[in-house]
């Protein structure tokens, strides 16, 4: 019945300690493993290769010690574009002539091939978003953004700002509970003067997008404010860019970091080069 | 040189490239502060307070005359550095000045940017955390702490620069009471421990625990002084929208009615004192309880509004039971089973602190918040909530929402668009939407055919206010439910809402129901009270009954409206004045009548 609660189900930027053995890794190493993880998820095309895929990420929310149904719910504001995407894949996917037919609708063809292409596309997109709410769960906004500084130091050198990105997107990741809760709140405020977001036919576009104005207009002047109010804020606290910066977070890999990216690669490898059947 | 910031005919003028004209905020301001000073900066809505404590840390630079920090001129950005450091700054919103995700990183933030090295760094964020005592906490996210909290994680990020002044930009604003005492209880002792402060702010009672008073009225200082000498110029204060701390203006009144009665009074220990000292001046013996037969008790002021119990409630909960994030680890429970009734043409006011579930509660009068299966009911108006198929929509219709910060949700070109933004949403004719905006300005004091064709974004803070509470009036709400209304008003602004809310209901018999921090405002306008502590109702009845009650509201973590602390403390002397006065009025003329009475 709460047709508004956002929060519930925003899990990017919601950092949940358990104190499991993931969430003590080094940022970078974790990164690293991520990385590896997603690059196998988006090479990997078989039905058998998804399974192990799921099993790996179900195995790991697991020893990360996150609720499952926390985990899950961050896929369900993507469901939209999940059903859109496999819908349009299903229409336009080139119709190849060596593909078993096994459904005729109309103009739509559903082909084995076809048929493959949406559930193993469907398959990965919720691998993907589970594997990056997961990173986001166990490593908080700060450890990612001092990990990925650290990984992208050496850049320096080809004066990209290494410091100031990181600091952007911690920024950026900080403010997505507080606008999120700001779109609840004004949802709840138009809702009550006569709004109404929900029972529009999803055909009219224009008329749903009409319909966001009221949303959208207070969204972004609050946002130009907020970021006003910020960069004032951090001036006063003498933020001059990188230069000459300490760090209060120091990262120390350890042999442990280091096995967890190895077997990551590992896994990423194998993946790849086993030729699964299905 | 011994002043630690000075300014020498200090003007500031912002130019508006859009409108092309240019505003003067500042207009040659001359003033020293010397180190270790505490200086309140008070002034309404735009008289230049903030502009002017920017300069003191080269956040904006004069565009005429200099400022001095330390000996160095703010112009000179080699100095830049050295000044940001001398002068830290907190500043208004809690959310907006946080830069980490986590409270420890967020306070290394400003050292970090001063290249201190790593052992130190953490030895000054110990520090700066237990100085605020929050270091329990240094762990959590900032915006997982309550308001108050923030505002001291703030300002921890600001002592870990270890600077000698600390600015605070209306620090207090968006706090809670509570939030605001602690802040600033923690602002007077760090000023103790030696550091200068400069605390700039609209609310009287914390201008008075400076040691010095500026006064600005657009742009210029119009008085600066000890706050004793400021508040003993009650009729200047008032011309420039301000309002006196409630016990001087309680001793103000009292020095018109009652002979040689002292108007220089800061605090609630003063008054008393003054009341008795008065009192044995003017009569020969001392006051004992036979003088109780002579103060007779107040008669109740008049209140409004039939209670019709016979009628049923307008709006009626029972057993109402919420929890937030339900199924999550963060699962918090907001309301504990709330039995609540609200009549046709009441006054209904809901306090609790913050977190005791009050904005859940107004959430359900309107339907953004309906009850699951085993979570109780809710009856608005006939229509029952609980019910998979009510009709919401009629219902939001007939109870108007007014969320705090209203103003903030408009989004519309013009204001009258914005204002007919709820009638057209439930398509009346033109000529029907165009007659409920009319009538909604009206009802909100602003004139039709002048502000219609406004731009929204050029109205005052005040009347952007105004122009979003006729947005949910046009709607003609049977009931009106305002959340925190007059949060962010200034004196006079609040006592003309408060005086409007009185109208309607005398005039058109809306139900109001209000949530406020301010028990001055409750005991003013309310019928009946309903007190929430985590998620219950632990009391209901009429503001009197509750505030006769004063050992308990401190265990809600509410705090008595002055007049009735100050009748509670006269009691506790002796005197024998009647503790039912919750108005300064009321407080005022009982004492009047107690000093002058019996002679």
């Amino acid at each position: 019945m709460d047709e508004f609660e956002f929060l519930r189900n925003v899990t990017i930027g919601q950092y949940l300690p358990t104190g499991s053995s993931i969430h003590a890794l080094d940022p970078r190493a974790k990164i690293l493993a991520f990385v590896a993880l997603i690059a196998t998820t988006s090479f990997t095309g078989s039905y058998v290769g998804n399974i192990i895929l799921v099993v790996v990420v179900l195995l790991l929310v697991a020893a990360a010690r996150i609720p499952l149904g926390y985990a899950l719910a961050g896929i369900r504001p993507a469901l939209p574009f999940i059903i859109a995407l496999a819908f349009l894949q299903l229409i336009f996917s080139p119709a190849s002539a060596s593909s078993p037919v096994l459904l005729q609708i109309g103009f739509v063809t559903v082909t084995q091939a076809s048929a493959q292409l949406v559930i193993i596309s469907i398959a990965r997109l919720v691998e993907l978003i589970l594997l990056v709410s997961l990173l986001t769960l166990t490593t908080s906004t700060t450890e990612l953004s001092h990990g990925l500084e650290s990984l992208l130091a050496p850049l320096n050198i080809l004066r990209i700002p290494a410091h100031e990105f990181a600091l952007t997107l911690t920024i950026a990741l900080r403010f997505v509970p507080i606008i999120a809760e700001e779109t609840e709140r004004l949802m709840k405020a138009q809702v009550s003067r006569g709004a109404d977001f929900g029972s529009v036919s999803r055909v009219r576009f224009i008329q749903q997008t009409r319909k966001l104005i009221p949303l959208l207009v207070p969204l972004f002047l609050a946002a130009l404010q907020r970021a006003e109010e910020l960069i004032v804020a951090m001036e006063a606290r003498g933020y001059l860019g990188s230069q000459g910066r300490t760090r209060f977070v120091e990262l120390h890999a350890t042999a442990r970091d280091f096995f967890a990216v190895l077997v990551a690669i590992a896994c990423a490898a194998l993946m790849l080069l086993v030729q699964f059947p299905f | 040189m011994s002043s630690l910031i000075r300014t020498e005919n200090l003007s500031h003028v912002y130019a508006n490239r859009a409108q092309s004209q240019s505003i003067a905020a500042l207009n040659e301001v001359t003033l020293a502060l010397a180190r270790g000073e505490y200086l309140a900066i008070v002034g309404a809505n735009g008289s230049g307070k903030s502009t002017l404590a920017r300069h003191f840390n080269a956040l904006l630079l004069p565009t005429e005359g200099n400022v001095w920090v330390n000996a160095s001129n703010t112009r000179d950005v080699s100095n830049l550095r050295a000044i940001r450091q001398a002068v830290a700054m907190v500043f208004q919103n809690p959310e907006n000045q946080f830069v980490a995700t986590v409270a420890e990183e967020d306070v290394a933030f400003g050292p970090e940017n001063f290249g201190v090295p790593p052992r130190e760094l953490h030895a000054r964020v110990d520090a700066a955390l237990n100085a605020v005592g929050l270091g329990s906490l240094r762990a959590r996210a900032p915006h997982m702490l309550s308001a108050g909290q923030q505002q001291r994680l703030a300002i921890a990020g600001a002592l870990a620069l270890q600077p000698v002044a600390l600015l605070l930009d209306e620090a207090t604003a968006m706090l809670d009471p509570r939030g605001k005492e602690s802040v600033m209880n923690l602002a007077a002792q760090l000023h103790r421990q030696g550091l200068t402060l400069v605390a700039i702010t609209q609310a009287m009672e914390e201008a008075a625990q400076a040691e010095r008073i500026v006064v600005m009225q657009s742009g210029r200082v119009v008085l600066d002084g000890a706050p004793r000498e400021i508040f003993a110029e009650a009729a200047r204060l008032r011309a420039l929208d301000l309002e006196l701390p409630p016990f001087a203006e309680i001793a103000a009144q009292l020095s018109q009615q009652v002979s040689d009665f002292p108007h220089n009074i800061l605090t609630l220990d003063e008054l008393v004192a003054a009341i008795i000292a008065r009192h044995s001046n003017h009569h020969a013996r001392p006051f004992n309880a036979g003088d109780q037969a002579r103060v007779n008790s107040l008669p109740p002021p008049p209140r409004g509004g039939g209670l019709g119990r016979g009628q049923h409630p307008i709006i009626e909960t029972r057993a109402l039971r919420h929890i937030y994030l339900r199924g999550t680890p963060r699962a918090v429970e907001a309301l504990r089973g709330v039995d609540l009734e609200i009549y046709s043409g009441e006054i209904v006011g809901i306090i609790g602190a913050s977190g005791s579930g009050k904005s859940t509660l107004l959430q359900h009068f309107n339907g953004l918040i309906r009850p699951g299966a085993g979570e109780g009911t809710v009856v608005v108006n006939g229509i029952d909530l609980s019910k998979p198929n009510a009709d919401v929509r009629t219902l939001r219709q007939q109870v108007g929402l007014v969320f705090q910060f209203a103003e903030r949700q408009l989004f519309e070109r013009y204001v009258g668009d914005d204002i007919a933004f709820g009638p057209r949403q439930f398509h009346y004719s033109r000529e029907e939407v165009r007659a409920r905006v009319r009538r909604a300005m009206a009802r909100v004091g602003l004139d039709f055919d002048e502000f219609k064709d406004r731009v929204t974004l050029t109205l005052s803070g005040g009347e952007k206010r105004r122009a979003a509470l006729a947005g949910v009036l046009a709607l003609e709400p049977r009931v009106l439910v305002l959340d925190e209304p007059t949060a962010g008003l200034d004196p006079r602004g609040r006592r003309e809402f408060l005086a409007q809310l009185k109208e309607w209901r005398a005039k058109e018999n809306l139900t109001s129901v209000i949530v406020s921090h301010h028990m001055d405002e409750i005991a003013e306008v309310c019928d009946r009270v309903y007190v929430l502590d985590e998620g219950r109702v632990a009391f209901s009845g009429s503001p009197r009954e509750l505030f006769s009650r004063v050992e308990e509201l401190a265990s809600f973590g509410l705090n008595p409206p002055p007049a009735l602390k100050l009748a509670q403390s006269l009691r506790a002397r002796g005197v024998a004045i009647d503790a039912n006065v919750l108005t300064i009025e009321e407080v005022v003329a009982a004492i009047a009548k107690f000093l002058t009475g019996g002679s």
